[in-house]
């Protein structure tokens, strides 16, 4: 205590000095803002170095729990987008609009008759004119290319088989839209051949086949088959071998499809001929 | 005693008077502010003791705070300004010592003598005074600029108040 007053008293004057201009100082600073930015910038700017550092440290000690946090929210958002996205197709998945610019118009029929061991195979149908069938109407099956109507009765109609010698069809390969003309030859109810795919173009076995829609009979993309096997025959094209979709051994229940525009779109195309 | 008080009190009023009133609004330039109020912390009685001093000093300055409207900054420079005095006088104290009971001043101790001693604490006082205005050490060369500059205006003023003061 003695030490402590005889501190007190022979220094009493930087004492009250240090009090007094410590007193001014944090005047200086509390009261004026720019000196007092001016020392909260300089302080932080030297705390923050080292606080930098720190979270740097414990940053990398942490990447394990950060990566999973960033798994579990990724998921969380993947979850997130798969529904609205849902939500944004819905209008276009279960809305069909019947009246406006529908251009296909779909039914089904039974298969009561069928043939596939000839060369010109028919099948027949259990729906006629008075169900509204006409000729030239496509036929798939599961899918699948099946035939075209060619003849019709009132209750009845006769398709064209695939599987006949003057069935031709308009088909490409999906992998690279090349087109060509798909027919039968006659010999397995289970392929066809596609022909006039240029040799230049690139095909692989298990290519899809699908149809073109360019003659206003198929609508376009209606599967036809894969490609199971290929040779370059002579001249400048392919001979495509292509195992097909469709069954014609169990052909049952079949999609009758009507181009609702084929009228429209093959009168145009007759004035140009 | 009471005579003195009433003497020092006048001054410091009219120190302050004169530069609140006319000298803060002299302005010839950003390098010229001439701070003359610091002339009361010169011319206090050489046996004050010295917490009087730092307290006077603080008071001063805190006054030139209000006036100026920048707190801390004034009474930081006088402060520190009352501080140096004792030691500035124990520095260039003359051969004989200084006689108790009496004052700084032109007349008593020689011209020589007087313009040591208030160029030193004026440089003091300034030289923090304009720190800490500015804050900060970018201008570093020109902050020093404006000391010297206002000093030298300063000094002169002092001077010019103690030559009146000695023929009163």
């Amino acid at each position: 205590m003695r030490n402590l007053l005889n501190f007190l008293a022979r220094y009493n004057n930087l004492i009250i000095f240090l009090f007094l201009e410590g007193m001014a100082i944090s005047l200086l600073t509390t009261g004026n803002s720019y000196h007092n930015s001016r020392v909260v910038n300089g302080v932080t700017r030297i705390t923050h170095g080292f606080e930098e550092r720190i979270s740097n440290i414990r940053n990398y000690l942490h990447l394990r729990d950060i990566n999973a946090n960033l798994a579990a929210e990724n998921v969380a958002l993947e979850n997130r987008i798969d529904r609205l996205v849902k939500k944004e197709d819905s209008p276009f998945t279960y809305v069909t609009d019947t009246i406006y610019n529908q251009q296909y118009f779909h039914t089904t029929a039974e298969v009561i008759n069928n043939s596939i061991n000839r060369q010109k195979n028919f099948f027949t149908i259990n729906k006629g004119r008075l169900q509204g069938i006409k000729n030239d109407m496509a036929i798939t099956c599961g899918g699948g290319v099946a035939g075209i109507i060619v003849g019709c009765s009132e209750n009845f109609s006769v398709a064209m088989s695939l599987l006949n010698l003057n069935f031709k069809l308009s088909a490409r390969i999906k992998s690279n839209g090349y087109f060509g003309s798909l027919s039968w030859d006659g010999r397995d109810y289970r392929h066809a051949i596609l022909s006039e795919i240029p040799q230049h173009v690139f095909v692989t076995i298990g290519d899809t086949v699908e149809t073109t829609g360019y003659s206003a009979v198929f609508p376009e993309g209606v599967m036809v088959g894969t490609v199971s096997d290929f040779e370059k025959k002579g001249g400048d094209f392919y001979n495509i071998k292509v195992s097909l979709t469709t069954n014609f051994n169990t052909l049952h229940f079949v999609d009758i499809i009507s181009n609702l525009k084929k009228t429209e779109q093959l009168g145009l195309e007759k004035l140009f001929q | 005693m009471i005579n003195s008080i009433i003497r020092y009190s006048l001054s410091f009023i009219l120190l302050i008077l004169l530069q609140v009133l006319l000298l803060d609004n002299i302005q010839v330039s950003g390098y010229i502010n001439p701070y003359v109020y610091v002339m009361f912390i010169l011319i206090l009685p050489f046996d004050i003791p010295s917490w009087l001093l730092l307290l006077l000093s603080f008071a001063t300055g805190f006054l030139m705070d209000l006036f100026s409207g920048s707190p801390g900054m004034h009474s930081a420079a006088t402060v520190l300004a009352g501080f140096i005095r004792p030691h500035i006088l124990n520095i260039i104290s003359t051969r004989d010592g200084y006689e108790p009971h009496s004052s700084p001043s032109l007349s008593v101790y020689g011209f020589r003598w007087f313009l040591i001693y208030t160029t030193l604490i004026v440089l003091v006082h300034h030289t923090a005074l304009f720190y800490l205005e500015v804050f900060r050490f970018a201008d570093f060369f020109r902050t020093m600029l404006r000391v010297l500059v206002s000093s030298v205006f300063t000094i002169s003023f002092i001077l010019l108040i103690e030559f009146n003061r000695r023929g009163k």
